[in-house]
């Protein structure tokens, strides 16, 4: 058994060097080694291999990012049943009625905003997503006009 | 419950119960305050009934916890110094509501529940015997005295207001240390065992703490006196004031101050005291010179009037720090003195100020041809306030001239100039508003007093007689207590070596000397 | 270990209001979607009575005080004190809520749940004595709160609010964060009386300089939290943005909790090494009164006004901990309740009289108001002279017994410096009164709509706790002195 700190995190050190030195040599080397060809065609993206169109600022639906945020918040809640599965019989009756609480209050969660209506993708119906105060109106910037300003 | 916490709680009822009058009853406002006051009054003229004269102790004592943690304990009571000033407080309010029963028509309600509010505070004031108490008392008065200030002023009453208040909050906070840190260094806020524990030299402090706390209490109440150079604010009060206001704001809160110092800072800090005294009456006589200066150029009878205050009250600081018997007693006398003849020119000034809506002297004149009874109050007014022999200021002045004398006869010779500058302002102040031509807005709008003024201004010109003739009635109490403070603070044993002489005689020889 | 992992009936009791409260609001946030716009003021109703429920399970928790949850959690005096507190408050702020919500036509249901949540929040805050539940507690409350701050989705000036206040203020916790990592890294726990045990013990204690850091840290996050100077920069722009009982809640509630949890960090964990931050604190609360009170002096937005007030005032609870007392402690707990009280009522009038939109914020929009609404008026003067610190009101008796704790550890230039900012203070309390009571009624007075019920009990309500405190501080002080010790 290491004694002291110095002995325990040793291991550690190591580690980190073997990495340091990993990714280095990595990168160093296809530099060095590698053969290089300058021309158009590898200056554009490649990995999805397909070739952009249009804006880079184009505009999604607002109804994606709400989405996309509740499926990260259940999909991080649902991680919550694992450790709880290898160890359900240790925890007993005692776990069983956490997790029945926790699912219950992820039920309400759910019920709360499919009953808001953020799950109807489709269905645009003003009332359902209406927003709490109708007062001031608040106005989207074209990019030209940002730019404009910017350079006022 | 005795009767000192009587008169102490009908204000606060009567302020109570006036939240409860309808607003559209203006007249039942007016009649019922009036009788609170008056009750009040006739109340704390069995207070001096009752009180023994010839005793140091202090009497009336109500003394129960009312706070347990700080020990706060609501203890009033009356020696012979709080004795008369209480009964100035309740004599004065029934009189500031007189004056106002016509001048003051809009929110009236407010205004007449703001005088009891103000009595109440300044009985307080005047009776407790709890530093704590004291400071609380102290605070309440300057609320009410605020908004009458601010709502029912004239023109510049905002700046006024708000300058009060601060003035005095800034000096009052400074005390509020003071008080902590007493108590933290004796676990009571009892002003009777802080002394006993003073003189049985349970507590002491360092000399540099003794000058921080002697400075923490000297300033708020040297700003609220006003000592010369923290003066300014109470031109601009007394100006903006309503009658009313003028009046309880120069007769009875002045004297917070100059009360506070004989109380607090005398026996509590005799080292410092004794310390800064010299400084203190150099500013003292200061004030009272350039008060007088400043007082004669004055177009505005109002700003005159306040600034003869200031150097009157500096007659009573100068008193006070002599230390001797004499100053003490004329000191305390001159509180009462100042409050009585100074309300009654600030009164007689807002009569006239009803009739003619203007407070510049240039504006009146000849008026003792139109008015012949409201100038011959003026006149008697004048005379007390400029110190003639048979009146009241005469009695006070003599004491305190004869106090600074024993200590130092430099001091005497300068305030005396005081004296006679007060007789030129205020005598030439009379010429130029009662004599000379008569202007055409004076002739037909100065009707002479009618009974309500008669009723208000009569108590205070038959007590300038009674103190100008008879001391006697009023000087045993204060001199029992004076005698006993000066004891208390090891302040018998005076800067020059005299015997002082027994109360009683200086009170005979006093009492012969004026007549 | 797994068996006894069950937590006993009595751990259940004592955690029983923030389940009260989690409950209900998870109920009203179910019932929303449901009555939805039918009857808006039922989760008013709803909130009110889960709140009157967890004040009685706060205080039926007390009657068999001790720790819960593994001592996660420790239900003392100083826990319950905070607990009542902050559900006051919340009550306050609801019954202030109703009008303001039916007239900017706000949804009502998910402004409730947010309000109880942020309560559960700051329970668990006041009971932790351990630092993750400390955190966890902080971010419950704060997310709330951000959200409460941004709650009028379509005003450009409450979107800056929480956005402001989000980003500031994870920005702080991280502070936290890191420095609850450092202290569990050298000492190897997060429970707070083992931290002390490790610091004081001089075997064991680690570098001085690491737990310099940690500490310092720590009261950066906390500071924040506070609204202590320096770190104070945020809270102008957010009491002014969010909507105005939003507002009321965040600078009583929150504030309280995350004292509480100041106070119980630095004076248990933290006590040993107090000669170490003390400094700290005592730049911190003499830079938050003068700040505070000098700009609130030339501020012409109400709001903005007493929320450079709410910095200053933040600053006298400073001082209160910079006496690294228990009767510093115990006065600190004192002007918080004071505090509360007026300025939650402060802020009531001032919702009362924005009228729709809030459009009436300036300090003139108060003209006559002593005239129009004689009851308003009259109710406000008595927040803003406990504001001053006039006697017979609670702000007297809390200025009081902080600078006599100051005293007490011989802070004596702090306490003058204190007394004397409270006097530049009086003077833009006093403009308020002024244009209350001393100028003719404007546009805005003579618009003022009469009273509503809801705003009249959170009005009278901190009204008469002001007096009670001011005229028989000793029963509150006194539980405030037994719990000053904490559950050591």
């Amino acid at each position: 058994m290491p004694t002291t700190a110095a002995e325990t995190y040793f291991p550690v050190l190591v580690q980190a060097l073997l990495a340091i030195v990993i990714a280095a040599a990595l990168v160093s080397l296809s530099f060095l080694l590698g053969r290089k060809v300058k021309n158009s065609v590898k200056d554009m993206p490649y990995e999805c291999g397909i070739v952009p169109t249009g804006d880079a600022r184009h505009r999604f639906s607002v109804k994606f990012y709400l989405v996309g945020m509740l499926f990260i918040l259940f999909d991080i809640e649902a991680i919550f049943l694992y450790p709880w599965a290898v160890v359900y019989k240790e925890l007993k009756m005692f776990g069983f009625f956490e997790m029945f609480t926790f699912i219950l209050l992820v039920v309400a969660g759910f019920f709360y905003i499919w009953k808001k209506g953020v799950l109807d993708w489709s269905h645009n119906d003003p009332s359902a997503l209406r927003s709490p105060a109708g007062r001031v109106e608040m106005r989207d910037h074209h990019p030209e006009e940002i730019l404009v300003a910017m350079k006022r | 419950m005795n009767l000192l916490d009587i008169v102490i709680c009908t204000p606060l009822v009567g302020f109570l119960l006036t939240l409860f009058i309808p607003r559209s009853k203006p007249q039942w406002v007016r009649v019922f305050t009036l009788t609170v006051s008056v009750i009040a009054f006739v109340l704390s003229v069995g207070l001096a009934t009752g009180f023994n004269s010839g005793s140091s102790n202090l009497q009336f004592v109500t003394d129960f916890i009312w706070n347990a943690s700080p020990e706060i304990h609501y203890h009033v009571a009356l020696d012979g110094i709080s004795l008369w000033l209480v009964i100035l407080s309740t004599l004065l309010t029934p009189i500031a509501i007189l004056i106002s029963w016509r001048s003051i028509d809009n929110r009236v309600k407010e205004f007449f529940g703001l005088l009891l509010l103000l009595e109440f505070g300044l009985v307080g004031v005047f009776a407790a015997f709890d530093l704590f108490l004291f400071y609380i008392f102290w605070e309440v008065s300057l609320v009410p005295m605020y908004f009458l200030i601010g709502i029912w002023g004239h023109d510049r009453r905002i700046y006024a207001a708000v300058k009060f208040f601060l003035y005095t909050m800034a000096g009052s906070v400074l005390m509020l240390a003071g008080i902590i840190f007493i108590y933290n260094r004796t676990g009571t806020f009892n002003y009777s065992s802080i002394l006993d524990m003073l003189g049985s030299g349970r507590l002491s402090f360092t000399t540099g703490e003794e000058m921080f706390l002697f400075l923490a209490f000297f300033l708020a109440f040297a700003i609220k006196v006003p000592l010369f150079p923290l003066h300014t604010w109470l031109p601009d009060a007394h100006v903006e004031a309503p009658t009313a206001g003028s009046l309880m704001l120069a007769s009875v809160m002045l004297k917070m101050g100059t009360y506070g110092l004989v109380r607090f800072c005398l026996p509590m800090f005799p080292g410092a005291a004794r310390e800064c005294a010299p400084w203190i009456i150099v500013l003292a006589i200061i004030g009272i010179i350039y008060g007088a200066l400043v007082a004669l150029v004055q177009p505005n009878m109002k700003k005159l009037v306040a600034y003869s205050s200031v150097s009157h009250l500096g007659f009573v600081v100068l008193g006070i720090f002599s230390f001797t018997q004499m100053g003490l007693d004329g000191a305390v006398y001159q509180m009462l003195n100042h409050g009585i003849s100074t309300g009654a020119l600030f009164i007689v000034v807002g009569f006239l100020y009803t009739r003619r809506h203007s407070l510049e002297i240039k504006d009146y004149g000849g008026v003792a041809t139109v008015a012949p009874w409201l100038s011959t109050v003026f006149l008697i007014t004048t005379l007390a306030s400029i110190g003639l022999p048979t009146l009241n200021n005469f009695v006070g002045e003599f004491l305190v001239l004869q106090g600074s004398a024993q200590a130092n006869f430099k001091w005497t010779i300068f305030a005396s100039l005081g004296v006679i500058l007060s007789a030129c302002y205020m005598l030439w102040l009379y010429q130029r508003v009662f004599f000379g031509e008569t202007p055409e807005g004076v002739r037909h709008h100065m009707p002479d007093l009618n009974l309500r003024e008669w009723v208000a201004i009569v108590p205070l010109i038959i007590l300038m007689a009674w103190m100008g003739t008879a001391p006697q009635t009023f000087l045993p109490p204060v001199s029992s207590a004076t005698a006993h403070l000066l004891e208390q603070s090891k302040m018998n044993v005076p800067l020059r070596v005299h015997a002082a002489p027994a109360p009683p005689v200086i009170v005979a020889a006093e009492a012969s000397h004026a007549r | 270990m797994p068996a006894n992992m069950a937590p006993s009936s009595a751990e259940i009791l004592r955690f029983l209001p923030e389940i009260i409260l989690a409950v209900m609001g998870t109920f009203i946030m179910v019932l929303d979607p449901l009555v939805r716009g039918k009857s808006p003021k039922i989760f008013g109703h709803i909130s009110i009575l889960a709140m009157l429920a967890a004040i009685g399970a706060s205080i039926f928790a007390y009657t068999n005080p001790g720790p819960a949850f593994s001592g996660m959690l420790m239900v003392d005096g100083f826990a319950t004190f905070f607990r009542v507190l902050v559900l006051g408050v919340g009550i306050l702020a609801v019954l202030s809520s109703y009008r303001f919500l039916d007239r900017e036509r706000a949804d009502t249901g998910e402004y409730h749940a947010l309000i109880l949540f942020s309560l559960v929040g700051q329970c668990v805050m006041v009971t932790a004595n351990e630092l993750i539940m400390i955190f966890i507690g902080l971010e419950i409350s704060s997310i709330a709160t951000y959200v409460l701050a941004g709650y009028l989705r379509d005003d450009k000036r409450a979107n800056e609010a929480a956005l402001k206040y989000f980003l500031l203020g994870s920005f702080a916790t991280a502070f936290l964060l890191y420095g609850v990592a450092i202290i569990y890294g050298i000492t190897g726990t997060t429970n707070l009386s083992a931290i002390r045990a490790v610091l004081s013990n001089t075997t064991t204690a680690p570098a001085g300089a690491v737990v310099g850091a940690a500490v310092a840290l720590m009261f950066v996050g906390l500071a924040f939290k506070v609204s202590g100077a320096p770190f104070q920069i945020w809270a102008p722009d957010v009491y002014q943005g969010a909507p105005t009982p939003v507002t009321a809640f965040m600078s009583a509630g929150p504030k309280a909790a995350a004292f509480a949890v100041f106070l119980r960090i630095f004076m248990t964990a933290f006590e040993t090494v107090g000669t170490g931050w003390e400094p700290l604190v005592w730049v911190s609360a003499l830079l938050s009164m003068t700040i505070g009170n000098f700009a609130a002096l030339v501020q012409q937005n109400i709001k903005r006004m007493l929320a450079y007030s709410s910095i200053a005032h933040a600053g006298y609870v400073l001082v209160a901990l910079a006496a690294r007392s228990e009767i510093g402690t115990a006065a600190a707990m004192f002007y918080l309740a004071a505090y509360a009280m007026m300025n939650v009522g402060a802020f009531a009038v001032v919702a009362h009289l924005s009228g729709k939109g809030e459009r009436r914020l300036s300090l003139n929009d108060f003209a006559g108001l002593g005239v129009k609404q004689p009851l308003t008026a009259a109710l406000l003067t008595i927040f803003l002279l406990s504001f001053i610190g006039v006697p017979l009101t609670g702000g007297f008796f809390g200025k009081f017994y902080i600078f006599k704790a100051a005293l007490q550890s011989n802070l004596v230039w702090l306490t003058v410096l204190g007394l004397l900012n409270s006097a530049v203070a009086a003077y833009y309390y006093l403009r308020i009164l002024v244009v209350m009571y001393m100028h003719e009624p404007g546009e805005a007075t003579l618009a003022v709509e009469p009273l509503s019920f809801g705003l009249s009990a959170a009005l009278i309500l901190p009204a008469i706790g002001t007096f009670v405190l001011g005229i028989f501080p000793s029963a509150l002080l006194q539980f405030a002195d037994k719990s000053s010790i904490f559950g050591r």
